[in-house]
């Protein structure tokens, strides 16, 4: 056992001491909201008639894994996640390549692609709205221009779910951009010089090179991105209310109209529980890896 | 120096008055009878000496923010305005205070009103709770113009045999809609957005069409055949006689496209009547007209009714100054200038008095629009109710549902929803 000294005890104190305010702020706006949220959960408590009189166990779990609308919106949020963070992904690592390698204008080019991700999403979503309005917006009067049919971009229910997903890559994309040229610039020079004696193309030095030594930091993009991904809320708000239909009913929306419309929050706290479950998972896995790239 | 302590003192006495100065709270919808209201409040401030610090968002996010503060035990908002679907759920939550004793104290008359009114956002099982504030009931927005314009008038006749007129009977209208569908322009505008532009703007479709959402029993009727029809003539003008993207317009991207000149007619809250005609954001002034959605013989009428009303919340800070300004916001004499500045009324002097129809000729055909319309069901989860019509409505315009599956669905729904509020039996 290894022997503590009065100074390391005292120096322990102290530290607590400089912790502690911070540590009582985070309990009162983090930890306790969570763990009220998870007492609620279990419990049929409406704001109609506030109360914990009448307990539900696990009632309110078990009622919203029988929800189907609740289980379709969870669908629809993976598939949102998958498409979105897929793309952005693809694209963003593109542009992170291509910056990587321009000599110069390189703080211009950052600064446009940061400018949508310094944007409010509220005011992206009313922008977008904007723009795509199908008779008076701007794209449908330029795709008009050329002789193109007008399209439908938020009335019909498969178009609907990519114009979202689209709008939210235009809107995040530059944050995959700005990690991933992060990890990009951090890499060492050497194994590319070593290649290029060997002769390498840039496509094997890309494969062999470039996707194993940034795999770390493409874990933690990635899974960053999916955790903000699962929450999207705002331009779905803005947009489509979930609409058409139920094609854009993303899960984060439908909790909150569970608890802010039929004003249910014990269900609505069973059901943001089990997402909080989920996001827990990934970002144990996010820990996992970033504790991987330190090493 | 004493002169300087005097002063300094007095400017003390002074920051303590001002300090002291009520200060009514109520939050808002940013509405255009919310901003004739802003107008008129330094009378009330001049008259009584007590602020009013009016919070205006939008309507989406008002029972949002109004659900935490009736929950606590002192909100921060003196006074509220409660959108007719809400009022079941804040009765039944108990965050009104009773109005009558007040209303008897002072003498206020409440008679001026329009019953359906007093019936809608005024009283709940025989309390008065809350005065009605503007009534937002829908009504057939329509162009003039085009029905006068003699190559139409011909063009009509040659292939109906009939005149084109005004229409008067809901038939009439669809007809209407489909000859107007022509050269780039189309017959209707809808909002079809979920959850409550679709589904305030299809109920006037079912009372058109002569259905109704319930029975006495508070048994859902709204999937009767008649509902379905009057979902697959909403399907219908929506998909082929309206704008391309119309499912997921709320009512601005809509009127928008009316105001513009794309299309003959829109079904809307009155309110937007006023906006035709102002020329910073309208190209038809003085072509479109307002009246009540035609039903199925001249004599009936499908519009659907609509009003917020004022209320003094349970937990108000001080409801005493909030009264005084309800007495004054709905005196006879605030409310007849609110409705000079366009505002739309709930008092039946208001409609009568001839200065306000001298200055808007429609008062008058947005009265009958308001006595000949029907009630949505108001109960303790009407917005519940909202939710799950918008969605399945929605379904069924994104041809997810047949209209059938979709109104059958909505109306287990409802059913459940009545059972537990104790409704059925």
């Amino acid at each position: 056992m290894a022997h503590v000294t009065t100074m390391e005890r005292e120096n322990r104190r102290f530290g607590w001491l400089l912790t502690a305010p911070g540590l009582v702020l985070l309990a009162a706006v983090v930890l306790f909201p969570i763990v009220w949220a998870g007492i609620t959960s279990f419990f049929n408590y409406s704001l109609i008639f506030p109360g914990y009189d009448d307990f539900a166990g696990l009632g309110n779990y078990a009622k919203a894994a029988d929800d189907g609308e609740f289980l379709h919106s969870a669908w629809i949020t993976l598939l949102f996640v998958v498409a979105v963070v897929g793309i952005q992904f693809v694209a963003g690592f593109v542009v992170a390549l291509m910056l990587n390698d321009a000599r110069r204008g390189k703080t211009v080019y950052y600064l446009i692609l940061l400018c949508p991700l310094l944007i409010n999403p509220v005011v992206v979503g009313l922008m977008w709205r904007m723009i795509l309005h199908p008779t008076l917006g701007i794209v449908n009067w330029l795709l008009g221009s050329v002789g193109i049919e007008p399209v439908n971009w938020l009335g019909a229910p498969d178009m609907a779910f990519w114009t979202v997903v689209l709008v939210d890559i235009w809107h995040q994309v530059s944050f995959m951009v700005v990690l991933l040229l992060a990890g990009l610039s951090a890499l060492p020079a050497e194994p590319y010089e070593a290649a290029r004696v060997d002769g390498a193309t840039p496509f094997q030095r890309f494969w062999h090179i470039t996707l194993p030594m940034m795999k770390p930091v493409i874990v933690v993009t990635l899974l960053i991105r999916m955790i903000f991904a699962i929450k999207t809320y705002d331009i779905i708000y803005i947009m489509t209310r979930g609409g058409p239909g139920v094609a854009t009913d993303l899960i984060s929306y439908f909790i909150y109209r569970r608890a802010f419309v039929s004003l249910d929050l014990g269900e609505a706290c069973a059901m943001a529980a089990m997402l909080l479950i989920v996001i827990a998972g990934l970002t144990a896995v996010l820990w996992r890896s970033m504790r991987q790239v330190q090493d | 120096m004493k002169k300087y302590m005097l002063s300094s003192l007095s400017a003390l006495a002074l920051t303590a008055v001002a300090a002291h100065a009520e200060t009514v709270n109520i939050l808002m919808e940013a509405v255009p009878d919310t901003t004739y209201i802003q107008e008129l409040l330094p009378e009330f401030e001049e008259a009584t000496g007590i602020d009013v610090n009016l919070e205006v968002v939008n309507y989406a996010e008002m029972h949002t923010k109004l659900v935490p503060q009736l929950v606590s035990n002192s909100g921060s908002y003196s006074a509220i305005v409660v959108d007719f679907y809400w009022v079941g759920e804040f009765f039944k939550a108990g965050w009104m205070q009773p109005l009558d004793d007040r209303i008897a104290a002072d003498g206020f008359d409440t008679s001026v009103y329009v019953p359906a009114m007093m019936d809608l956002v005024g009283q709940v099982e025989g309390t008065t709770y809350m005065l009605p504030f503007y009534n937002y009931a829908m009504g057939l927005l329509y162009r003039t113009d085009l029905l006068e314009d003699e190559a139409n008038k011909t063009a009509y006749m040659d292939a109906f045999g009939t005149e084109l007129k005004k229409p008067e009977t809901w038939d009439e209208y669809l007809q209407q809609v489909r000859f107007f569908t022509k050269d780039g322009s189309y017959g209707v505008v809808n909002q079809g957005l979920r959850p409550d532009p679709i589904a305030m703007e299809w109920s006037n479709y079912l009372f058109a069409k002569g259905g109704e959402f319930i029975d006495d029993g508070w048994h859902a009727t709204f999937n009767s055949p008649e509902g379905v029809a009057a979902l697959e003539d909403y399907i219908t003008n929506l998909n082929d006689y309206g704008p391309v993207g119309a499912a997921s317009f709320s009512f601005d991207e809509a009127f928008n496209v009316f105001s513009q000149g794309q299309a003959y007619s829109y079904i809307t809250y009155n309110f937007f009547r006023a906006a035709v005609d102002d020329a910073s954001g309208s190209a038809i002034v003085g072509k479109g007209e307002i009246m009540g959605v035609p039903g199925q013989t001249p004599e009936e009428g499908g519009s659907l009714n609509g009003a917020w009303g004022w209320a003094i919340p349970k937990s108000s800070p001080n409801p005493d100054a909030a009264w005084e300004f309800l007495k004054w916001v709905e005196s006879p004499e605030i409310a007849k200038k609110r409705a000079l500045l366009g505002g739309s009324a709930t008092r039946l002097d208001v409609f009568d008095d001839a200065e306000v129809i001298a200055k808007y000729p429609q008062t008058t055909a947005l009265k009958e629009l308001l006595l000949g319309s029907h009630n949505f069901p108001t109960f303790t989860y009407t917005p519940q109710f909202v939710e799950v019509l918008g969605r399945e409505l929605s379904l069924a315009v994104s041809g997810e549902k047949s209209a059938q599956e979709a109104l059958d669905a909505a109306a287990a729904e409802f059913d459940e929803l009545a059972i537990k509020d104790g409704r059925q039996e």
